[in-house]
């Protein structure tokens, strides 16, 4: 391999504007999607692991049944198909129809792409909880939102906070697929880049270390808020 | 005397197998009821079925006259029974004194600052107040229990049931549990104790539940049930635990 590194120095620095905004684009793409994922997990997670209790009426059943079989239709879906694919089928398909542009429709690609990973990580943390948990919070009459918010929800999070993190860092690296739908990240800038200076060992070196840079300070914070989950829990056992 | 409860011909199966064939019994204020019995007999279903944690198949359980599956809102029934647990079930993303708190500030809605004054009064009188700021993992099974015992009666329940609250313990704490519950008895506390401590069910109870296969064999007195029990299959078990 021939690589310069004074080369890559040099186009580092004269790039580094447009890498710049390629980088902010990525952590942008990188943060909503991880977030709104989580949210459509959240919401989705619990239906999905919301077991259907004999004291439910008939017209719940159903409701969670099917609710629970198209839950898992989308998981099916996001889950079985590259988001690349995701991305340029939505956005040519619902283009006609919403009119949206290729950085709306990869946002929203990225999204709901997270979610229907969220949702299973969710669902297992979920999963892992006792139930007795749930039926201490009956006993004291707590509805079953209050139980969720107040003690399942916290719980399942902080088990699967590793999981969910991880999506993180993985978004961070994917959102590079959503160039295909002029989404202007970091990956996008690169190639810009490249294709004006035809160094693509040395362009491409530089966006690789931007991209490690990112996923280092990304696993750094996360590290940091796990460190504070489990401190607030107090579930460090100090007597053992 | 007033009537709380009132179980009358409660039947519930698991798939083909039935857990309760018919139980019938009351609960008047102030009463302490103990339910023995060997394990399956159905014991911790006819508790969880009090509380609406299990479904029950046939029969009905009625709270002050009215049937409970008929009542508006569950969780305002379910909060005047107060349930403990044999694994305790403390909330683990909690400490001792918000667990207390939780089902008086969100159910009961008490203003927080009256609700830690109660909760602080309810772990004093179970000997845990000075442990309030602990997370529950960090505490050894009796103090567990006696917390959960103490955020059951935060929420000043009307009977309180008891489902083998002593099972899981080290036979060394055991002791501190039943002390406890003693102490809510004489201060005439309603309470269904489903227990294997005969000790417990012989000096603390004005009445004594036998139960074996899902139904009810005997009941009576303490003194009935311990000195004079009536069928063979009580003696037989009596006989055993207490030689033991």
């Amino acid at each position: 391999m021939n690589l310069d590194l004074i080369k890559a120095w040099e186009i580092l620095i004269t790039n580094f504007p447009i890498f710049l905004n390629g980088i902010v684009n990525t952590v942008l793409y990188a943060l909503v999607g991880t977030i709104v994922g989580l949210l459509i997990g959240l919401v989705f997670g619990v239906i999905k692991a919301s077991a259907i209790s004999p004291f439910d009426s008939k017209g719940v059943k159903i409701l969670k049944k099917v609710s629970q079989f198209l839950i898992g239709l989308y998981i099916w879906f996001f889950r079985g198909t590259p988001m690349m694919v995701q991305a340029l089928f939505l956005y040519y398909g619902l283009s006609p129809i919403i009119g949206w542009d290729g950085p709306m429709a990869g946002l929203f690609v990225i999204s709901i792409n997270t979610g229907a990973y969220m949702v299973e990580i969710i669902r297992s943390g979920l999963s892992s909880i006792d139930k007795g948990q749930n039926e201490a919070c009956m006993a004291l009459g707590l509805s079953r939102f209050q139980s969720l918010i107040y003690v399942i929800l916290p719980q399942a999070i902080k088990n699967s906070f590793p999981s969910l993190g991880n999506q993180l860092i993985v978004n961070i690296k994917d959102s590079s697929m959503l160039s295909v739908v002029w989404v202007v990240d970091l990956f996008f800038q690169t190639g810009a880049i490249a294709n004006t200076n035809y160094r693509y060992v040395e362009t491409y070196f530089v966006s690789a270390l931007f991209y490690l840079a990112l996923t280092t300070i990304a696993t750094f914070f996360l590290n940091a808020m796990e460190k504070k989950l489990d401190i607030k829990d107090g579930s460090k056992d100090y007597c053992a | 005397m007033e009537k709380i409860l009132e179980i009358k011909n409660v039947e519930k199966g698991f798939g083909s197998q039935k857990v309760l064939k018919g139980i019938s019994f009351e609960v008047l204020k102030g009463q302490v009821i103990s339910i023995i019995g060997p394990s399956g007999s159905g014991k911790s279903t006819l508790l969880r079925s009090i509380n609406m944690l299990e479904k029950i198949d046939h029969g009905n359980i009625y709270y002050h006259g009215n049937n409970i599956y008929e009542l508006p809102d569950i969780n305002k029934y379910r909060l005047k029974v107060g349930m403990v647990f044999q694994n305790f079930n403390l909330f683990n993303n909690m400490s001792v004194l918000d667990n207390c708190l939780l089902g008086m500030t969100k159910v009961l809605k008490i203003d927080k600052e009256k609700a830690k004054e109660t909760a602080l009064k309810r772990l004093d009188d179970v000997g845990m107040q000075s442990f309030k700021d602990r997370a529950p993992q960090t505490l050894s099974g009796g103090q567990k229990q006696r917390v959960a015992i103490a955020r059951a009666l935060c929420m000043e329940p009307e009977v309180l049931l008891f489902d083998e609250p002593t099972s899981a313990l080290d036979p060394e704490m055991v002791g501190e549990v039943l002390g406890i519950m003693k102490k809510l008895a004489k201060e005439k506390m309603t309470m269904i104790v489903v227990t294997h401590e005969m000790g417990f069910a012989k000096d603390a109870s004005d009445e004594v539940i036998f139960m074996d296969d899902g139904v009810i064999l005997e009941k009576g007195g303490p003194q009935k049930i311990f000195n004079e029990p009536e069928k063979e299959r009580t003696k037989l078990f009596l006989k055993r635990y207490l030689s033991n």
